[in-house]
C-alpha cells in the first residue's frame, strides 16, 4: 500500500486472506499438535490403546481405512403408541390378551409400558411393543383390537425408548468386552451402527447377536410336586459384578456379584420361599436326575441353561436369619473362564431389550493391511484428481498469477476441511475423501467464475471495477453453492451410512469456499491484477 | 458478434446459423432415447438401473491370493459360485463377490480354509438393501424437487428456470440410461454422485442464466462470455473425475471409481443440455418468448 498507515491498512485492505490464513492455521494446529491428540480412554480399552489411532496427524480413520467390523442392522419388533387401555388392567392380563390375538408371538414377546418418564424422553400414552419378528404393524393392530385396546398408531419398527435402551446396553457390551474404540449409533431412524475396530466380524457378531440376558433362577418343586422355575435375581438387581476369574483349586471360573440394597431383602425372600436356603443348604443333581433333585440354582442365558449348582449352608444360613441382606454377595460359577467373562459382560451391560435383526444387516469388514492400502491408494486418487485440476486450469489461463493462488487456494479448503475433521474427531473414510475431492471440484469451479468475471471486459484499473465485478460473481457461485447444499442434503439425513460423511464434507466444503476462501481468492486475485502491492 | 474465442481452442460455434428448434431436438431426442431405455428397464426388472450388491444383498470379499492359478482356486474355493472375480491393479488380491444366497461367515471360513487372506468383506442381506434401495429413489427425488424449488426462486421466471430444471432432469437421466447400456450396477458411489450431479450440473446452467438475465450486452455477447467460464468449469470437472476414475478403478476402490464414473457421465451430458436445450430456450424465452 502506498498510503500512510502501512501494514495496517494493508491488513484491513486484505482481512479476507489474513481470515483465510489464520483459519489454515488453525486447522494445521488441529491437524499436528500433539495437545489436541484424540483421547484413547474408553472404558475398558486395555494396553493397545485406540485403535483409530492415527501416527502423525490428529486425524482418526473410519472403518474403511483403520480395519476393523462394522455391522448395521434394525432391532426386531413393532410398537403402538396411545393404546386406550381401561384404568387397573393388570400387565400380565394385556401382555396374554395381545399375545392371543397374534399367531407368532407369546405373552413374553409383548411389552407394556405406561406413560411416564424413561430416561430423557417422556412418554405421554400407553406403548404396547412386540419384540419379536414375523409380527407386523397390522397384526398387532389388528391383536389390539381384538383385545379390547384401541391404539392411536402402530408402526412396523420397535420404539424410541428401547431404541436408546438398545443403544445403551450395545455400548456397555461392546465396552465391557475390551473391544477399544468401539462406537453404536442410530442411523435413519431405525438402523443400528455397530462398528468396532481392530475385531473381526466373529467376534463382534458373537457379543452382539444374542440378547444377553442372564437369570438367576431356582429350580424346586411348587406346592403340587412339580418342577418349576422361578427367577430370583437379573442383571436389574445386582449393583457389582466382578471381574471372570479361575476358581483357586478347583475346576471352572466364578463372577462374584452384589446385589443392590434395595433389591436384597426381596432376593433373600426369594431363595427362602423357594427351598434354596433351606435347612443344611441343598444337595444338586439337576443335571444327573432333574425330577428327584433338591433345589438348584440355574444360571440361565438367553434361555439356555449354563450351569447348576447347589447351595451350601453358609450361604443358605445368614439368608434365613435376615443377615445376608446386610452384605448380600454371591458367586456364579460356570463350566470355563470364558462363559464366566461372557456372563459377567452380559450382567455388567443388562439384557438387550430385544434382538438386532441379523437377517436384514450390512456387514463391513476390513483388515488393517487392506486399510493401509486404502489409505496410500485414496490418497493417490485424490492427489491425481488435484494435478488434473491443475493441468487443466493451467492450460486454460496460462497465466501463473491466476491459476497458482486458484490451486492453492482450492488445496487450501482441503487442509481446513481436514483440521475440522481433526478438530470434531469425525473418522476419516473413502467416501469423506470423496467428499475432499468433490470440495476442490466445485471450489475450482467457482474460482473459475470470479477469474473469468474480474477480468472480463478489458483490465481491472481499479478497486471498484473490482468490487462490482467480484460481488456479481459472487451471485452466481452463492447460488450454485445453494443448489449443492440442497442436493446434498438428504445424504447426510438418510440411513446410506457410508455416504454420510461424503455428503456432511461436500456441504462443509462449500460453505467453507463460500464464507472463507473464495472470498480470499477475489483479493489475492485483485492485488495481482490491479499492480497493487 | 464479438469474437470470443472458446477456451481450450474449440472451435467457435456460431448459434444464429441455427434455429431454436434444431438446437433443441438434439438434447431432446437423447433424453427421449434414456427415458425410453430407463422407462423399459424400469418396467422390466422393477428398478431404474441394474442394482447393485448394496441394493440387492450379497457378499464382496477382497481376497489375497498367493501362488498359482488364483483364478482356479477361486473357483475351489468356495461352495457358493461366485458372481465375479475381479483382480486389483498392482497386487495379489481378487475382488470376489458372491449374490445373495451366501453366507458371509461361511465364505470367510472357506476362504481362510483355502489359505487366502481375507482383506475385507462387505455383505448386504436383500431385505436391509431393499430398504436402502427406497431410501436412495426417495433421497434422489428429494434432492431434485429441493434444487427446482431453489431454481425458480432464485430466478423467479418461468422460462429459463424451467430450462435449468429440464437441464438437470436429463443431466440425471442420461447418465442412469448409460449405466443400463453399459451393464454399470448402481451403488451407493453412483448414488451419492447422481445427487452431486443435481446440485453440481446446474451450475454452469445457473452460469447462463445470470449472465443472460441479469447483465447488459446482448444476448450472444453474455451467453458466450458464460460459455467460456462454463466450458472451462465443465471441463475441468470432468478431467479430474476421469482422473480419479481411473486411479480409483486400477486399486479397486470402487466407492470413488463409481462416484468419478457417474459424474463423468453426468457432467458430459450437461456439457450438450445446457448450451444446446438451456441455451435455445432462453433464447427462445429473449426474443420471442417475451413479447408475447
Amino acid at each position: 500500500m502506498a498510503d500512510e498507515g502501512g501494514t495496517w491498512a494493508s491488513i484491513k485492505e486484505n482481512w479476507r486472506v489474513v481470515l483465510l490464513v489464520l483459519i489454515v492455521l488453525a486447522s494445521v494446529f488441529a491437524l499436528f499438535s500433539p495437545t489436541l491428540a484424540p483421547s484413547t480412554d474408553t472404558p475398558g480399552s486395555t494396553a493397545n490403546g485406540s485403535a483409530a489411532d492415527t501416527g502423525v496427524t490428529n486425524l482418526q480413520f473410519g472403518l474403511e481405512l483403520s480395519g476393523g467390523t462394522r455391522i448395521q442392522a434394525p432391532l426386531v419388533g413393532v410398537h403402538a403408541t396411545g393404546v386406550d387401555i381401561p384404568e387397573g388392567t393388570e400387565r400380565a392380563t394385556i401382555r396374554q390378551g395381545v399375545a392371543a390375538g397374534l399367531e407368532n408371538a407369546s405373552a413374553q414377546d409383548v411389552a407394556v409400558r405406561f406413560p411416564g418418564e424413561y430416561g430423557d424422553t417422556t412418554q405421554q400414552t400407553t406403548v404396547v411393543e412386540v419384540r419379536t419378528a414375523n409380527v407386523t404393524a397390522a397384526q398387532l393392530d389388528a391383536a389390539l383390537n381384538e383385545a379390547g385396546y384401541e391404539a392411536d398408531n402402530t408402526y412396523n419398527r420397535v420404539s424410541g425408548i428401547t431404541q436408546q435402551t438398545a443403544v445403551t446396553v450395545l455400548r456397555q457390551k461392546v465396552n465391557e468386552a475390551g473391544l477399544s474404540g468401539g462406537t453404536v449409533r442410530v442411523v435413519g431412524g431405525d438402523v443400528i451402527v455397530v462398528e468396532v475396530p481392530n475385531a473381526n466380524q466373529t467376534a463382534v457378531r458373537d457379543l452382539i447377536e444374542s440378547r444377553g440376558q442372564v437369570l438367576i433362577q431356582a429350580y424346586h418343586q411348587n406346592e403340587n410336586g412339580t418342577y418349576v422355575r422361578t427367577t430370583v435375581m437379573d442383571s436389574d438387581d445386582l449393583r457389582q459384578v466382578g471381574n471372570a476369574q479361575q476358581i483357586q483349586g478347583g475346576q471352572g471360573a466364578e463372577v462374584g456379584v452384589v446385589v443392590a440394597d434395595d433389591s436384597a431383602e426381596d432376593v433373600q425372600q426369594r431363595f427362602v420361599d423357594t427351598g434354596l436356603a433351606q435347612e443344611g443348604g441343598t444337595e444338586c443333581s439337576y443335571e444327573q436326575s432333574p425330577n428327584s433333585t433338591e433345589p438348584c440354582i440355574l444360571l440361565v442365558q438367553d434361555g439356555q441353561v449354563l450351569n447348576s449348582f447347589a447351595v451350601d449352608e453358609g450361604l443358605a444360613e445368614p439368608m434365613r436369619t435376615g443377615e445376608w441382606a446386610d452384605d448380600p454377595q454371591f458367586r456364579l460359577t460356570t463350566g470355563n473362564l470364558s462363559t464366566a467373562q461372557e456372563v459377567a459382560i452380559n450382567l455388567r451391560a443388562g439384557a438387550l431389550p430385544t434382538e438386532l435383526d441379523l437377517n436384514q444387516n450390512s456387514m463391513l469388514y476390513v483388515d488393517p493391511s487392506q486399510s493401509d492400502r486404502f489409505k496410500t491408494d485414496s490418497l493417490i486418487a485424490g492427489i491425481a484428481a488435484v494435478l488434473a485440476v491443475s493441468g487443466v486450469v493451467f492450460a486454460r489461463y496460462q497465466r501463473v498469477e491466476v491459476a497458482g493462488p486458484m490451486i492453492v487456494t482450492a488445496l487450501s479448503e482441503v487442509v481446513i476441511l481436514m483440521g475440522a475433521a481433526a478438530a470434531i474427531g469425525y473418522p476419516i473414510d473413502l467416501s469423506v475423501i470423496a467428499g475432499f475431492v468433490a470440495a476442490i471440484g466445485t471450489g475450482v469451479d467457482d474460482l473459475i467464475i470470479i477469474a473469468d468475471e474480474v477480468m472480463s471486459e478489458g483490465e481491472v484499473t481499479s478497486q471498484r471495477v473490482f468490487q462490482s465485478r467480484f460481488r456479481k460473481a459472487f451471485w452466481v457461485i452463492g447460488a450454485a453453492a445453494a443448489t449443492t447444499i440442497v442436493a446434498l442434503s438428504p445424504l447426510a439425513v438418510l440411513s446410506l451410512g457410508q455416504l454420510r460423511g461424503f455428503a456432511i464434507f461436500t456441504i462443509l466444503g462449500v460453505l467453507v469456499g463460500v464464507l472463507v476462501t473464495r472470498p480470499a481468492y477475489g483479493d489475492i486475485l485483485r492485488s495481482l491484477l490491479t499492480g497493487k502491492h | 458478434m464479438p469474437g470470443v474465442d472458446l477456451p481450450f481452442g474449440l472451435p467457435e460455434v456460431d448459434y444464429t446459423e441455427y434455429s431454436n428448434r434444431q438446437l433443441v431436438a438434439v438434447p431432446l431426442a437423447v433424453l427421449a432415447v434414456a427415458l425410453l431405455i430407463v422407462g423399459g428397464v424400469w418396467l422390466t426388472t422393477g428398478a431404474p438401473v441394474d442394482l447393485g450388491m448394496e441394493f440387492t444383498g450379497g457378499t464382496e470379499m477382497r481376497l489375497q491370493i498367493d501362488g498359482e492359478n488364483p483364478q482356479q482356486r477361486i473357483q475351489q474355493a468356495f461352495t457358493a459360485e461366485p458372481a465375479g472375480v475381479q483382480p486389483v491393479a498392482g497386487s495379489d488380491v481378487y475382488i470376489v463377490s458372491f449374490g445373495t444366497g451366501a453366507n458371509s461367515e461361511q465364505l470367510e471360513t472357506q476362504a481362510e480354509n483355502a489359505g487366502f487372506g481375507v482383506e475385507s468383506i462387505d455383505s448386504t442381506s436383500p431385505s436391509f438393501g431393499s430398504e436402502a434401495q427406497i431410501q436412495a429413489i426417495g433421497g434422489v427425488a428429494i434432492a431434485f424437487a429441493g434444487m427446482s424449488v431453489l431454481v425458480f426462486a432464485m430466478f423467479r421466471t418461468f422460462v429459463p428456470s424451467i430450462a435449468v430444471v429440464v437441464s438437470a432432469f436429463s443431466d440425471v437421466v442420461v447418465p442412469l440410461a448409460l449405466m443400463n447400456v453399459l451393464g454399470i450396477q448402481l451403488t451407493l458411489g453412483s448414488v451419492a454422485a447422481l445427487l452431486m450431479i443435481i446440485g453440481y450440473s446446474v451450475d454452469s446452467d445457473i452460469l447462463l442464466n445470470n449472465h443472460v438475465l441479469r447483465r447488459q450486452g446482448s444476448f450472444y455477447e453474455s451467453a458466450y462470455r458464460a460459455m467460456e467460464t462454463g466450458i472451462t468449469m465443465t471441463l475441468t470437472s470432468i478431467a479430474a473425475m476421469v482422473v480419479m476414475t481411473v486411479v480409483a478403478t486400477a486399486f479397486g476402490i470402487g466407492l470413488l471409481s463409481s462416484i468419478g464414473l457417474i459424474l463423468v457421465f453426468g457432467l458430459t451430458t450437461d456439457l450438450l443440455n445446457t448450451y444446446m436445450l438451456n441455451m435455445s430456450l432462453l433464447r427462445w424465452w429473449k426474443f420471442e418468448g417475451v413479447n408475447r
